[in-house]
């Protein structure tokens, strides 16, 4: 894959993507009655065989090293970060074996002490 | 080699960018982690690990004793940054160069950069530019020509809009940046650009946006919702109970900010939050929507304090704003309308936005630095070339989620700094010291390879050359807890273009068990409720590019009208869930959209499943095929391919006698066995008749691919050329292949989407049409055709093809099921 085709992925898919992944959050914390998971689901599929996926980066350790997120400390320590609050995901182009970050996610993340991570 | 300079940077106080000219052209680089083009002015040290940028931002507020940023505003004061984490002090030239030579790992071209035109405020003072230049030489270049903003954004404006002339004119250049507010009074004297007069606020800008946001909007509405002691406080407290939110509410408020300048209102929605409550634990309505008035109304008196500021310049240089010839906008917090509007119609004069606001500095210092010889000392480069040897031992694979990275140096390591990164965008390990031996842990990506860089640079941030680069790391790849499939194992689905069945792989060979696929399909046939027909759901091993009858069935899922709560209509979607465990079992899920019913069953290869009915009308089809194959070997001459296909036939012959005599609920290994001799059979006629079925695709293919090059040409959206010339150029991968399923794989796509544009093309649809109108003495309803009928000629006289379209396919429907079915196969399997 040449790098510069990736920077050229049409925002349009991105904003969309943004989008799906909002919407499983919010299946997720709100709950689905109406079974609107399959069609996120599909939704991601879709994409996938254009070889565009997300990841939802809740819950993974941040540390410096990590470009792939931008993140926004909360709290007072900066060690054992968390991700507790995803704003946009982490976008990548490619398939499993090898995948390229189009877009950062945008995170919130907590330091945690070793019994709550 | 290029005798100008060529490069621009702009070193901004929060952010910096870097561009190059080129045969007239600027191009501004992106950050090769996440593609943006601007670089937070912030360097951070964490650990022994030197972090720049979006990295060090993260950890801007939370630990600010190790990270330094603002530092453009101490150059040239003996101030220094105290750093905790290396217990040692850093300069505001010191920082400022760190930022410069990251910005040179932007040019992704990879060329060395030995000057640049580096720009500064009007308000700098000689000790100040000072203090920049050697910023420069510190970080390696040779030449470093100092460029004004105010003066770099109007060269930008004037390259852009070469017609204008502006000479005797002047002009303002208002500069409201992410965290600074500059102005200046630029004019040319004697032919060149100079800065008259200039005013700046080192705390204003597009962040204290965003807060005001949260706190004069966001908080208050919370708090109307719901109920809370203090809201603010324990959001702005470190160690308070809402501390998460602040940070939340920020990016939020950014984000309605930008689309503000494009729209009236926005919607901060906080559906995403996961614990959104008050203090009483109530969870609070999530959509909180911001008008453009009211924002606009919350940053009146900064936008004011500004206008006061330009006044000011005005004032002290006895002018007026009608001897402006317009005031230039520069600064990302430009975008927003009512700023432009408010200093317009205060000001009463023109404000100008034709250059982009958030590069304009840069591109101008680009265009500068395209004029700009280099120095005379940049003939006598020294370059001392390095013998740095590197040994570096690791693991090529890997089953850990991290592996230890050693290399050992030898040779002179003084000075030198290595940095490794993940080509995929997700790692940078931040500079670090060369030591003789140094340890990195490398994050790996779970069941994919890991390709890392390593780099070596000298203190100026010039690559050094080294004999290593890339670290490759194969994650999960050779498990040898996880077993491995022998064969493909696929889905049999019907093709009713080829009015056959096709494969669509679900595990490739050699893909680690335990695997999970999932697939949508179409019901293909409507399935009545409480009839005998049924659709199946057929998963097969073998080779996926064959046909599905050389391939070993190993599960079927069958959904008969009798299991149905209502009936499964044509068309209607089907969610399938395979899983493959460690010892093969397969467990096919399904769940129909249309009924909302779930079946699902475990296939383990113990208990083969084989019909006896399926079988026996297999062997049917198997017959008729064979015989239509020998009829073709003869009329082609093909004597001895017709020989052997004899012998087959009589093969199958016997088959069908055995097959007969066998009971549905046969107990027995007899329907396996047969099963098994129908597949060699199937398997001998398919490699007979391969020579002239490769010709037959072939063909087929090369037909097909002209008919739609023209097609797509004529009337073909972006998408669809883009398909068709992303097949053409892939053809050799497949047009030399010995497998006809793989060519006819590729000549079906293009048939679909030729159909698809077909569709939309009004020639096509008007002739379908009066193909359908000689038909209509054979349609079931013939009121409805006579309507439809009219209807058509109408939308064919409107010109209207999307109506056409639809009553082609009303019509279709009144054809009696016969004439429909000579169109399509019988459905094998139900599911496309």
């Amino acid at each position: 894959m040449h790098p510069n085709s990736i920077s050229e992925v049409p925002t349009w898919i991105l904003k969309v993507l943004n989008n799906v992944c909002d919407i499983e959050r919010k299946i997720q914390i709100h709950g689905d009655p109406g079974n609107a998971k399959r069609n996120v689901d599909r939704i991601k599929e879709t994409f996938e065989a254009e070889k565009i996926f997300y990841e939802d980066p809740m819950g993974e350790l941040f540390t410096e090293t990590r470009t792939d997120i931008e993140a926004s400390i909360t709290g007072s320590g900066t060690e054992n970060l968390h991700v507790v609050e995803v704003i946009k995901p982490i976008v990548r182009i490619g398939d499993k074996n090898f995948s390229r970050v189009i877009q950062k996610g945008i995170v919130v993340v907590e330091s945690k002490s070793e019994g709550e991570a | 080699m290029a005798t100008t300079i060529n490069f621009g940077i702009d070193l901004g106080t929060s952010n910096s960018l870097i561009a190059k000219f080129d045969k007239g052209n600027v191009e501004v680089f992106k950050n090769p982690n996440g593609f943006k083009e601007t670089l937070p002015s912030v360097v951070g040290f964490r650990n022994d690990r030197i972090l720049i940028g979006d990295q060090a931002r993260t950890y801007l507020l939370r630990d600010p004793k190790s990270v330094a940023s603002r530092f453009k505003r101490k150059m040239g004061t003996s101030e220094t940054f105290k750093i905790k984490a290396i217990n040692a002090s850093k300069s505001p030239v010191e920082l400022s160069a760190y930022v410069l030579k990251e910005l040179k790992t932007f040019i992704h071209s990879g060329e060395q950069v030995d000057g640049a035109v580096i720009t500064i405020p009007a308000s700098f003072d000689t000790v100040q530019s000072n203090a920049t230049k050697e910023a420069g030489t510190m970080a390696g270049f040779k030449t470093v020509v100092l460029l004004q903003e105010p003066i770099a954004a109007s060269l930008a404006y004037a390259n852009k809009e070469k017609n204008v002339d502006l000479k005797n004119s002047q002009w303002l250049v208002y500069d409201l940046g992410g965290g600074t507010f500059d102005v200046a009074l630029v004019k040319i004297v004697e032919g060149e650009l100079t800065v008259l007069d200039h005013e700046g606020d080192n705390y204003l800008g597009g962040t204290d946006f965003d807060a005001l946001i949260v706190e004069k909007i966001v908080v208050p509405e919370l708090e109307r919702r719901g109920t809370f002691a203090d809201l603010l406080g324990e959001m702005k407290s470190e160690s308070g109970q809402y501390n998460k939110l602040w940070s939340t509410l920020l990016l939020h408020a950014e984000s309605a900010k930008v689309e503000l300048s494009s729209k009236t209102s926005a919607e901060i929605d906080l559906g995403t939050v996961s614990d959104l409550v008050d203090d009483s634990g109530k969870s609070i309505e999530a959509i909180i929507n911001v008008t453009r008035s009211e924002f606009e109304s919350l940053i009146r008196d900064s936008v004011e304090s500004t206008i006061d500021r330009m006044k000011q310049i005005l004032t002290r240089n006895s002018l007026q704003p009608a001897d402006l010839k317009f005031i230039l906008m520069v600064g990302g917090s430009t975008f927003v309308p009512y700023i432009r509007k408010r200093v317009e119609e205060v000001m009463g004069i023109a404000v100008n936005t034709s250059i982009d606001p958030t590069n304009a500095i840069c591109i101008g210092a680009a265009f500068f630095a395209g004029t700009k010889e280099k120095g005379a000392s940049q003939a006598a480069k020294e370059k001392t070339k390095s013998h740095l040897k590197i040994r570096a031992s690791y693991n090529k694979t890997s089953q850990e989620s991290e592996e230890s990275f050693t290399a050992r140096f030898d040779g002179d390591i003084t000075g030198l700094q290595y940095r490794i990164t993940n080509e995929d965008g997700s790692f940078d390990s931040g500079t670090k010291k060369v030591a003789a031996r140094i340890l990195e842990d490398l994050p790996l990506r779970e069941g994919a390879f890991n390709l890392f860089t390593l780099k070596v640079v000298d203190a100026q941030g010039n690559p050094v050359p080294i004999d290593f680069d890339v670290i490759q790391i194969a994650q999960g790849r050779y498990s040898v807890a996880g077993q491995m499939l022998p064969e493909d194992i696929s889905l049999i689905k019907d093709d009713l273009v080829a009015r056959d069945t096709r494969l669509d792989e679900l595990f490739a060979k050699n893909s680690i068990l335990p695997s999970k696929t999932k697939r949508t399909v179409e019901v293909a046939k409507t399935v009545v409720k409480g009839s005998h027909d049924s659709i199946r759901i057929m998963v097969v091993e073998g080779p996926s590019n064959r046909h599905s009858s050389t391939n070993k069935p190993i599960g079927m899922l069958t959904i008969s009208g009798s299991q149905l709560v209502k009936d499964l209509i044509k068309g209607t979607d089907v969610d399938l869930i395979f899983e493959m465990s460690e010892s093969r079992d397969l467990t096919i899920s399904s769940y129909l959209t249309g009924t909302g019913q779930d079946f699902s069953q475990v296939f383990t290869l113990a208990q083969r499943e084989v019909s006896s009915q399926l079988l026996a009308s297999e062997i049917l089809l198997l017959e008729t095929k064979i015989q239509s194959e020998i009829d073709d070997a003869q009329t082609d001459g093909h004597r001895e391919t017709a020989e052997s296909l004899e012998k087959v036939l009589t093969g199958v012959q016997e088959l069908i006698g055995s097959a007969a005599d066998l009971a549905e609920d046969d107990v027995t290994d007899k329907k396996f066995q047969l099963e098994d001799q129908k597949r060699k059979l199937a398997q001998q006629m398919f490699e007979l008749t391969s020579t002239k079925r490769l010709k037959q695709v072939k063909l087929a293919y090369n037909e097909k691919r002209s008919e739609i090059a023209k097609l797509v040409k004529e009337s073909g959206n972006d998408r669809e050329r883009h398909v068709v010339s992303e097949i053409i150029a892939r053809e050799q991968t497949f047009i030399n292949s010995t497998s006809p399923e793989k060519i006819q794989q590729v000549t079906d796509e293009l048939g679909r989407l030729e159909w698809g544009i077909l569709m939309r093309t009004p020639d096509f649809l008007n002739a379908m049409f009066a193909h359908l109108v000689e038909r209509r003495a054979s349609m079931n309803d013939q009121i409805q055709a006579s309507q439809l009928i009219e209807s058509g000629k109408r939308a064919m006289a409107r010109e209207d093809v999307e109506e056409l379209r639809l009553i082609n396919g009303r019509l279709w429907d009144l054809m009696p099921a016969q004439e429909q079915a000579s169109d399509e196969m019988r459905a094998y399997t139900g599911i496309v």
